[in-house]
């Protein structure tokens, strides 16, 4: 097997149980050694929270270029772009493992929150587009993001910040995520992720799920503020 | 015939109303129970390791490995014995044993007490009067620590819950500093710019709250810069370790140099002469 583009280079070598999976992405080369006798790699876009450090951030926080600013109880759509990073899986009927986990875009880490008990976030800044806008598949993904302002007052969005664990990735030629944000009140909301498959697209190996972890659907509450 | 008769006889001999074939019976039911425990406490870590936080993990195998353990003694407890007067004679030998050992209940208190607030948990970092290091371990009397340099370090629970705790790590942001002289020829302002493109480019270095970068101080020998960044509280000390040495020499690269310690010294009716070091007089 080997991927080769502009960005990174997989190749997975070898005769019989043993295999070389070798991977390069900039400067950074990785090499490990695979024994299966049956079972298949899958490359495909994973939560954009493990690089450079995994365990450093659970959450992606997108901050918009431009703030956006909701009519009181009115429901809306724009998308914005988000940091994609690419897994690698070895994948047999009985279980999924993470051979390798990276990136081709810069990482980059926020505080979401006061430093007592705010949350890490990876960080990332978007355009806001009334449309999907096109990207650059190995370096961004679509982020579909419905909002619902159930509050009765005007509110300004400069950031909404996802939960790593509760996201749900979609890839063909791009990734795809569709997100929800209903606005509760002034400075706080709540995040979720649809989950249901759209057409033409396929479901991402979910690391969570890769680790064992059993998901159920949950949302992330924003308590400190859009701003 | 005369041995299994003595063998019978002894094993139906009574101490304080209890046949010591009862009493071999529950040291047997026990003994099987506690392996039972250590067999069960061994599956939970085995099944919820990379699950559960250490602390949690850990409190989960207590329960599970002391609740076995509590039921298999009663199993085991000889009929002949009454568990109410168990109770009040365990009841009265607390009392007795607490008035005779009020170190060993004032321990235990605070660690229950440290249980329940939970100041610390198992894999912080931390600060307990003079040891700092990782939490190994919180049991009932004592909490264990793995300092920086390695060594086991047992505290009783009463100088934890008494002394000023530092934990390193339950915030999930922490701000370290550098204070950085350069020469007072050098333009400070570029200096800062350089720092700050070091900076964010740094993926650990918190985008917000910002890094600030600022001059500080005009000291005797150089201009002060300080660095104050915010990096996430798991991965501090790497980025601290890491940056000043690339700030340093990115800041030569540029021609931006930190001066040696330098005084300018006037002889009376003489020449003026610079002090030692290589920066320039200012």
């Amino acid at each position: 097997m080997n991927l080769q583009t502009e960005e990174f280079e997989i190749e997975v070598t070898g005769r019989g149980k043993r295999r070389l999976y070798r991977r390069r992405a900039g400067d950074e080369e990785v090499e490990k050694i695979i024994y299966a006798d049956d079972g298949n790699i899958v490359v495909c876009p994973v939560e954009p929270v493990n690089m450079p450090k995994i365990g450093a951030a659970e959450h992606l926080m997108v901050e918009l270029k431009k703030s956006v600013i909701f009519e009181p109880d009115t429901k809306n759509t724009f998308y914005v772009k988000f940091p994609i990073e690419v897994g690698v899986f070895t994948v047999d009927k009985k279980d999924v493992e993470r051979i390798d986990i990276f990136t081709t875009v810069k990482a980059k880490y926020a505080l979401y929150g006061p430093p007592e008990s705010g949350i890490i976030c990876r960080w990332w800044r978007s355009d806001v587009y009334a449309e999907e806008p096109e990207v650059n598949p190995l370096k961004e993904g679509v982020l579909r993001v419905d909002v619902e302002n159930k509050y009765h007052e005007w509110v300004e969005l400069q950031k909404v910040v996802f939960r790593a664990f509760d996201m749900k990735i979609f890839y063909n030629e791009h990734a795809y995520m569709h997100g929800m944000l209903t606005l509760l009140k002034k400075t706080t909301g709540e995040t979720s992720f649809n989950t249901r498959k759209p057409k033409n697209m396929h479901g991402a190996i979910d690391i969570y799920a890769a680790k064992g972890i059993k998901k159920f659907d949950k949302k992330y509450f924003m308590e400190w503020g859009f701003k | 015939m005369n041995i299994v008769a003595t063998i019978q006889e002894t094993l139906d001999y009574e101490i304080a109303g209890i046949k010591v074939i009862e009493m071999i019976e529950f040291a047997v039911i026990f003994i099987i129970a506690v392996i039972i425990a250590r067999i069960a406490r061994m599956a939970v870590r085995r099944r919820f390791k990379e699950k559960l936080s250490p602390t949690t993990l850990n409190n989960m195998e207590k329960v599970v490995y002391y609740g076995i353990i509590l039921i298999g003694f009663f199993i085991a407890l000889p009929k002949g014995v009454s568990l109410g007067g168990l109770l009040v004679a365990g009841g009265i030998a607390g009392i007795v044993i607490g008035f005779a050992s009020q170190t060993v209940v004032a321990n235990l208190i605070s660690g229950l007490f440290l249980m329940v607030e939970r100041p610390v948990e198992i894999g912080d970092s931390i600060a307990v009067g003079d040891v700092s290091g990782v939490v190994k371990d919180i049991k009932v009397l004592s909490t264990t620590i793995r300092t920086w340099d390695g060594i086991y370090v047992r505290i009783p629970n009463e100088k934890v819950f008494n002394s000023n705790i530092y934990n390193y790590v339950a915030h999930g942001a922490r701000r370290f500093e550098y204070t950085i002289g350069i020469r007072y020829s050098d333009d400070a302002s570029k200096a800062i710019d350089i720092i700050k493109g070091i900076l964010a480019e740094h993926p650990l270095v918190l985008k917000y709250p910002e890094p600030d970068v600022f001059v500080s101080e005009l000291g005797e020998s150089s201009v002060i810069i300080a660095v104050k960044i915010w990096a996430p509280s798991s991965h501090w000390y790497s980025v601290k370790k890491e940056l000043l040495w690339k700030i340093k020499t990115i800041l030569e690269e540029n021609g931006i140099e930190i001066p040696f310690p330098q005084r300018v010294i006037w002889m009376a009716g003489g020449e003026k002469k610079e002090g030692r070091g290589k920066g320039k007089q200012r």
